[in-house]
């Protein structure tokens, strides 16, 4: 009998069935990969192993014996914790404190901040987490935040550890440090659950493999015994293209041009003179850890913030001080990397969605009179166009799963055929099926003759995509390197800001 | 499918409407009085015979306030300063009524239309100190109000005043200046027909313009709707003017419709803005289901105050089903649509 074991899942949702009789069984000791697309089931699974859902039919066993999770302290308490894609800290505290939070060593009413503090840092020395018990997390990067938390969950005597999309943060440095510290945790017997669909990851640190689709298990195998082709099929039934193919173009004219934009306030420039330009028919990546005055310089493009000085330049025109319609007008489109909260009203119909800018402009209006016949007819149109998966154009968007979701922001703005189109992280939180189906898109659109600004946290989809690869690093661009000459080290080195392959 | 849709709209509505009458058939119970009685009164008092003239008499002003609260709403955004716009568009009608040199007809439409203006002015006011200096419009828009009724109160108390009435007021309008009855012998007005053609064309703009798509779809998400292209700023303007101009409006309609005359305090009293900003929140700014609403108080004001003079049943009961009623269709949030 394996240590954890989840038997006979079922969990129902109104119209879907999530989990279908899903088998999990993991060693102690074990790195094991739940792999599946999005809306697989993979979330769910884990969200009733750490006591977030109550599963309709099935149980959980841990080392023999028969658990029943109502919430997260419960599941604590059986030592299982789980690790988010978005941290829970408090910014403003230290370390120690975030680490101890609600299991405080006392003296009398007061938190004994000594038994604490030492007690943190031998947890992390023993667990080889390097870390400064006493520094603020506010100043803390990524990486180091993430160790963090995997600390917090040490430190409530966890033996299960869930790991949801670890990884999406990281530099490759980082990665490769959490690897490290995945692999010396499972040699203390820790057991380790990594919630993922990177593939290269899952072939580096995992020692199985569960895949699910559609609610089902739909493969279980020794990593060692696979290859990324083999699960790939395992996660969407099909063959799938992993690496868009690339045609060699020409760049035409100059499309967008910044001229030494800064953002943000003297004491923090969030960006902090940037100068570049995106020809006709090609890629620009920007690449970067998340947070480095990428969200900000796009946003600055567009006119959702305002630059402190310097210009932009659309189709050329300035358009420094023009409104967002106004920028929208001079030809540029743009795929906001919120999707939900930024480029789609959740509770509107998929056909309000997609109609969003051209609601003044023949065909869909006549005057200030909308036309509903054409908007129905445009809205279909869209959604059989981009293969989106949906009851009909008056589904409300707030319904469907991220890459069908992502597949209306697309199909909206693409069909603005704007000379320049802006795609922030265009793939974040979509399958691989829906991967394959944008990069496609993006790539019709260079050999379309737009120019196209890319900005991802994904180095696998800057490389796939980018004739020309900018870094940014702290609100500067730091590299400009040619797509063919580019590799995950050479980025990875400079998106943290080392200089030395600059030689 | 249509049909089970509308079903389950109708559901909460017609639960909230028979738990509310429940509550207070307890209440009444409770303290000795029949519940039947109260009911049928109620009732009677709201639709039977010359009543229901009464009911829609009220319904006018209730709906155009339903309507002006719920413009602003229906983009997100919330006028509170509904009572300010209507006495100071009330007061400005009743100026251009009793002394613009004019022929009488000339006067009456010229007070209806200036005290749209003059409401819709005030409110933009407000959209402009939120647009230049971010000054919140739930603030501004409240705080807006005192001003408004002060001046107003001061100009009938001293350069307007008509000195033989007990109670601060102007002059009466010319008979040629007033809105004609629409039903002779009873209250109901010509500005039911001014109203009615406000809320269509308020529903015609909502469903079927690209002025009322960009105005939900910033209600329901206003990133979305900048993200998008709309001109976030110019769309407070017009919306607040917009909502401004139809409590101005309403304001005129009750100065030359049916009360001749700007008296102090007597167009906020019945609390037609805060009875209107309630039905427009029931709804969330939709405006059909804001009329049904605004008619629906309209009925339950004018019943109570019948069932209280006929039988002594104090009217305060039906404030408690007005209330239950709302809390009750505000809940649908988290229990209709699980049940859903």
């Amino acid at each position: 009998m394996a240590y954890l074991e989840m038997i006979d899942i079922v969990k129902r949702y109104p119209g879907v069935l999530a989990n279908d009789h899903v088998e999990l069984a993991v060693e102690r000791g074990e790195i094991h990969a739940v792999m599946g697309e999005n809306g697989a089931g993979k979330s769910t699974l884990m969200s009733i192993l750490y006591g977030l859902q109550c599963p309709d039919e099935g149980y959980i066993r841990l080392a023999g014996s028969t658990l029943f999770l109502r919430s997260p302290l419960d599941a604590i308490a059986h030592g299982i914790g789980m690790v988010h894609q978005s941290f829970k800290l408090f910014e403003s505290l230290t370390v120690w404190e975030n680490v101890v939070f609600g299991r405080e060593p006392r003296r009398g009413p007061f938190v004994d901040a000594a038994a604490a503090r030492s007690q943190v840092a031998a947890l992390a020395k023993l667990h080889g987490l390097p870390i400064d018990p006493d520094a603020r997390v506010r100043d803390l990067p990524v990486g180091v935040r993430q160790r963090l938390e995997i600390l917090k969950a040490l430190h409530r005597d966890v033996r299960v550890l869930i790991l949801d999309e670890p990884t999406a943060v990281l530099t490759p440095g980082e990665v490769a440090t959490l690897f490290e510290v995945m692999r010396s945790l499972a040699a203390s017997g820790c057991t380790i659950l990594l919630v993922t669909h990177k593939l290269n990851e899952v072939m580096t640190v995992t020692d199985r493999i569960t895949v699910l689709r559609d609610g089902r298990v739909t493969e279980r195998r020794v990593t060692a015994d696979t290859n990324p082709t083999d699960i790939v099929r395992a996660m969407t039934g099909r063959n799938v293209q992993l690496r868009a193919a690339r045609q060699a173009r020409t760049p035409g004219p100059v499309r967008l041009e910044l001229h030494d934009l800064v953002v943000g306030g003297p004491s923090r420039r969030a960006v902090d003179g940037a100068s570049f330009s995106v020809r006709s028919g090609e890629i620009v990546g920007i690449a970067g850890v998340a947070g480095n005055g990428q969200s900000e310089l796009v946003e600055a493009i567009m006119g959702l913030r305002s630059a402190a000085t310097g210009r932009v330049v659309i189709n050329g025109r300035d358009v420094t001080r023009d409104s967002i319609a106004q920028r929208r007008e001079s030809g540029v489109s743009y795929i906001a990397e919120d999707r939900v909260r930024t480029a789609s009203a959740a509770q509107a119909s998929a056909s309000h969605n997609l109609v969003m800018g051209f609601q003044r402009r023949p065909p869909l209006a006549a005057g200030a009179i909308l036309r509903l016949n054409e908007m129905r007819r445009w809205a279909r149109a869209l959604i059989d166009q981009f293969g989106i998966k949906i009851a009909s154009e008056a589904t409300r968007v707030g319904t469907l799963s991220g890459g069908n979701l992502q597949k209306v922001v697309v199909a909206r703005e693409l069909a603005h055929d704007a000379g320049v189109l802006i795609a922030e992280q265009p793939t974040r939180g979509v399958d691989v099926g829906a991967i394959e189906f944008l990069h496609a898109q993006l790539l019709a659109e260079r050999a379309r003759g737009h120019a196209i600004l890319l900005v991802s946290a994904e180095l696998s989809e800057i490389l796939a995509l980018s004739d020309r690869i900018l870094v940014m690093y702290e609100g500067r661009i730091v590299a400009e390197l040619a797509g063919t000459e580019a590799d995950e080290v050479t980025l990875g080195l400079y998106m943290t800001g080392d200089m030395s392959g600059a030689a | 499918m249509n049909l089970r849709r509308q079903a389950a709209t109708l559901l909460p509505i017609v639960t909230a409407v028979l738990v509310g009458f429940a509550v207070c058939g307890v209440i009444a119970a409770l303290v000795g009085l029949s519940p039947w009685v109260m009911f049928t009164e109620l009732i009677k008092g709201a639709v039977e015979g010359p009543q229901l003239f009464e009911t829609v008499a009220r319904a006018v002003p209730l709906v155009g306030m339903t309507l002006a609260a719920g413009i602003p709403l229906r983009a997100g955004i919330v006028n509170l300063g509904a009572d300010g716009q209507l006495v100071l568009g009330a007061c400005a009608a009743a100026i251009v009524a009793l002394y613009l040199p004019a022929p009488d007809a000339v006067r009456l439409v010229a007070a209806l239309a200036v005290g749209a203006i003059i409401g819709g002015g005030y409110a933009a006011l407000a959209a402009a100190g939120e647009i230049v200096a971010k000054v919140p419009l739930l603030l501004s828009t409240w705080l807006l109000t005192y001003p408004a009724k002060g001046l107003c109160g001061y100009l009938v108390r001293s350069p307007l005043r008509d000195p033989v009435t007990a109670w601060p007021s102007s002059k009466r309008i010319a008979v040629g200046a007033r809105l004609g009855h629409l039903i002779p012998g009873t209250p109901v007005n010509q500005g039911l027909l001014l109203i009615a053609v406000a809320a269509v064309l308020i529903v015609f703009i909502d469903r079927r313009t690209s002025v009322g798509y960009e105005l939900r779809m910033r209600g329901l998400n206003e990133r979305f709707a900048r993200y998008g292209g709309v001109a976030l700023s110019r769309q407070t303007a017009w919306l607040m003017f917009a909502s401004g101009a139809l409590a101005g409006l309403v304001g005129a309609i009750m100065v030359v419709g049916s009360q001749y005359r700007f008296t102090d305090g007597a167009l906020t009293a019945p609390q037609y803005s805060w009875s209107g900003t309630l039905a427009a929140l029931l709804a969330g700014g939709e405006p059909i289901a804001g009329i049904v609403a605004a008619v629906l108080f309209a009925a339950l004001q004018t019943g109570g105050f019948a069932m209280e003079r006929s039988v002594e049943i104090p009217r305060v009961l039906t404030m408690v089903l007005e209330s239950v009623i709302i809390l009750f269709l505000s809940m649908r949030g988290a229990i209709w649509r699980r049940a859903s």
